[in-house]
């Protein structure tokens, strides 16, 4: 053999294990509570049915990382699980691809085709619904400072005098503007038509005064875990957040705490699927089980958070107490959806056309508010 | 006339020797090369290139480059002609076309706050245009920010292939059309404040580190080799251990429900209800960058202070002078050398941490190197983080000139 056939083998030998091994899926969502409940809810499931593997990848959301992976031309992910906002942000910059969502999304067990399927229509053309979660607070029923009488109202949580104690916020402006109005007396509908309309500076002035107050302060969370934590640990009195993870907390956990649901802001969550991605044909097999009537269903048994299709509630209800789990066995998951009647008795819908219009100005505001408190 | 030396093969000996010079040198330069080679590509070309980029804006001009140069010759008194305004479609259109109008949507936004929006909302109805009436007022009826001068101002500036504006928005300016240089609105200002920020505690934790560092390194350099050892190994310990194991730490023992907290709780000094606020505040920031900081500050002390001998304090005394008096006059001035390199590595570090005060110190723990993260990070704005980084890579370079101004380089003493 001579010494160019033993290099080419030699390299083909290190090549093959790659090569030989099955089709992989990089899937990257919020970690904690919620990627468990995708990973068992349709992760699993999928990967044991199709033999490729999916791996699930931690990031803390938005778009920065994926530009810079485009930008440099080593792309690893594939499935990125994102805010409206960002699916309309990727789409205009040809980050992700666009769907033919008909033909690219199967019809529900109901029948139905994917585009009526779907709750509400998706933001851009990138987008394929995947839950609906809401952002609300919780308090800790266990903590010293609250003696007998419990927050029950948005207002309740920018109160400190009534209330005293430390808030933790989320670190962008993302809900805390929202909620802010609301605690100022902003009709919850209305929220949006307010912001274009000097909204912002009201918001912060409503924000600078709980978060200065002697008997407030803030501070700031950035992973959804983290409100749960700093409530059972008392580092803070009352923290917004997002549902699934307070849920999580209280029932899985069994956790002190409680949610209150006025105020809350209803949001979208969303999958694209990066373009140019190392399986892209992969992905798309994959996503298309990920958002099925079973698959979105199947998240909702580890975690409450509403699926995106009709069908999902309808494989859910059919099979109640749907959701499970070791530490808190059968529960019934429907009263627990952020989108229960009792729930949405008065809730603001996310705006994620705002957001994305506005994302530069809000930013500078919000940093520049946060970086003066 | 003397005569050539020469060696034993014949040859010169002022050439052999020069000769052996000569390869001597090139050993030695061949063993420094990998080093050499690896500082000028990983270092001095990518601060290079760093430097280029808060001021480079090419790539924004070569999407719009036909706009920019029919806009050279509008002064920007009254709204744009027709030339402008058709090229800037055409070009527009293409953009959408090829998917960057994002891209220009997010450039122009640094120029001037609610570009994203109207860039977006032009390139969706972009198509509905009547390529035959008149533009400017298509653009207008599109969106009515078309109708404020200052926007199209802000596309002729924003098209520049070259600028120096991110220099002033580092320090809250920003310059007007006409050329005249004013800070920003006051609700938006953030950086001069951060600027103030991080050298306060650069010089605030320096100062820490000298009070704790000075008696511990003189206990070092007394004590008997045993202890002495033993000692050090304590005071290396943090350096053992990685950065986000000793943060973490920090929160576990400062937060409200913390170690230090239950103790003082459980033993009385302060009541369960107003538990101290160890974190998420300057304290927070000081304490725990004070603590990762403080071997900088012992290693140069001690290996100052070791060099002095103990008869100097004991011939003072003998002289007559308390041991106060003593100690400022002969011990102290003798350990300049090390204070200064203490406090110039310190301050140095301290100038550019994040992640811990960013963990540790809540919202008063943004420092301007967090801005620069979240310039690279978030906002994607990378000419303005540049621009903020090479503003700190110049005020460390200041001070290690000062430095070697007033101490001089040469008196450094690292241990």
């Amino acid at each position: 053999m001579s010494r160019l056939t033993k290099l080419i083998s030699l390299a083909a030998l290190l090549v093959a294990p790659s090569m030989a091994t099955a089709a992989e899926v990089n899937v990257v969502s919020w970690g904690g509570a919620y990627t468990e409940s995708q990973k068992l809810g349709y992760g699993d499931p999928y990967q044991e049915m199709s033999g490729v593997q999916v791996n699930w990848i931690d990031y803390s959301g938005g778009l920065s990382e994926i530009k810079a992976q485009v930008e440099s031309g080593a792309i690893t992910w594939d499935i990125i699980d994102v805010y409206a906002r960002d699916t309309i942000i990727g789409c205009d910059e040809g980050l992700f691809v666009e769907f033919d969502f008909d033909n690219d999304f199967p019809a529900g067990v109901n029948g139905m085709k994917a585009s009526d399927d779907f709750f509400a229509p998706m933001p851009s053309d990138c987008a394929v619904g995947n839950i609906l979660y809401s952002w609300n607070y919780a308090y800790n029923t266990d903590n010293v400072n609250f003696d007998g009488s419990y927050p029950d109202s948005m207002e309740d949580f920018f109160n400190p005098s009534k209330y005293p104690g430390v808030r933790s916020i989320y670190s962008s402006a993302m809900s805390n503007l929202e909620f802010a109005l609301v605690a100022d007396g902003v009709p919850a509908s209305d929220v949006y038509d307010y912001m274009e309309d000097n909204g912002i500076d009201r918001a912060l002035d409503k924000l600078t005064e709980l978060c200065t107050h002697p008997d407030g302060g803030c501070i700031f969370w950035s992973a959804g875990a983290q409100p749960p934590e700093q409530l059972v640990s008392g580092e803070a009195l009352m923290a917004t957040g997002w549902n699934g993870r307070h849920f999580n907390a209280i029932v899985n956990e069994g956790s002190p705490m409680k949610m209150v649901w006025d105020g809350q802001i209803l949001d979208y969550e969303y999958f694209v699927l990066v373009k140019g991605g190392p399986n892209q044909e992969e992905a798309m097999k994959a996503l298309q089980y990920f958002t099925s009537s079973e698959g979105l269903a199947g998240s909702a048994k580890h975690i409450a958070y509403a699926p995106f299709r009709i069908s999902s509630l309808d494989v859910i209800m059919a099979d109640e107490p749907w959701f499970y789990s070791e530490q808190a066995g059968a529960v019934e998951i429907m009263p627990h959806m952020p989108t229960a009647p009792a729930n949405t008795e008065n809730y603001v819908l996310m705006n994620p056309e705002w957001y994305a219009d506005n994302n530069t100005e809000i930013n500078d505001a919000w940093e520049a508010w946060k970086a003066n408190l | 006339m003397t005569a050539e030396i020469r060696t034993s093969d014949g040859e010169l000996l002022s050439v052999k020797l020069k000769k052996v010079e000569r390869r001597r040198r090139t050993t030695a330069f061949l063993l420094a090369a990998p080093l050499l080679f690896f500082i000028v590509f990983a270092y001095v070309i990518p601060i290079f290139q760093m430097l280029g980029r808060s001021i480079d804006n090419a790539e924004m001009n070569s999407f719009l480059t036909e706009t920019h140069e029919v806009m050279q010759t509008w002064d920007g008194s009254e709204m744009p002609g027709e030339d402008v305004t058709s090229t800037f479609y055409y070009e527009l259109k293409t953009a959408v076309e090829n998917k960057y109008h994002g891209k220009i949507a997010t450039r122009l936004n640094y120029e001037k706050g609610g570009f994203t929006s109207l860039i977006k909302k032009t390139s969706r109805k972009l198509k509905n245009f009547d390529e035959n009436a008149n533009f400017l007022d298509q653009f207008i009826d599109v969106h009515k920010k078309w109708g404020d001068i200052e926007y199209w101002q802000a596309l002729k500036r924003g098209t520049d292939a070259y600028h120096f504006r991110k220099y002033l928005t580092t320090f809250d300016y920003e310059q007007k059309f006409d050329g005249s240089i004013e800070r920003i609105p006051e609700k938006l200002r953030i950086n001069v404040t951060l600027w103030l920020r991080t050298i306060f505690v650069a010089v605030g934790v320096t100062f820490c580190c000298f009070i704790l560092a000075y008696p511990i390194s003189h206990l070092l350099s007394v004590l008997p080799t045993r202890y002495s050892n033993l000692l050090m190994i304590c005071v290396l310990l943090p350096f053992w251990t990685s950065l986000l194991v000793r943060t973490s730490s920090w929160m576990v023992l400062l937060q409200k429900q913390g170690v230090l907290n239950d103790t003082l709780v459980s033993l009385g000094f302060v009541a369960d209800e107003s538990r101290l606020e160890l974190m998420y505040n300057m304290t927070g920031t000081f304490i725990a960058m004070t603590q990762i900081l403080l071997p900088f500050m012992v290693l140069p002390l001690y290996s100052v202070m070791k060099t002095i001998s103990p008869s100097l304090m004991r011939a003072a005394t003998s002289m007559g002078a308390t041991p106060f008096h003593a100690f400022r006059k002969i011990y102290f001035p003798l350990t300049y050398a090390g204070i200064s390199a203490g406090s110039i590595l310190v301050f140095v570090l301290a100038i550019g941490y994040y992640i811990t005060p960013a963990l540790v110190g809540g919202a008063k723990g943004i420092l301007i190197s967090n801005r620069i993260a979240y310039h690279m990070q978030q906002s994607l704005d990378w000419s303005l983080a540049t621009a903020m980084a090479t503003v700190l890579l110049i005020a460390v370079l200041v001070v290690y000139w000062l430095y070697n101004k007033i101490v001089g380089i040469d008196n450094m003493r690292l241990g």
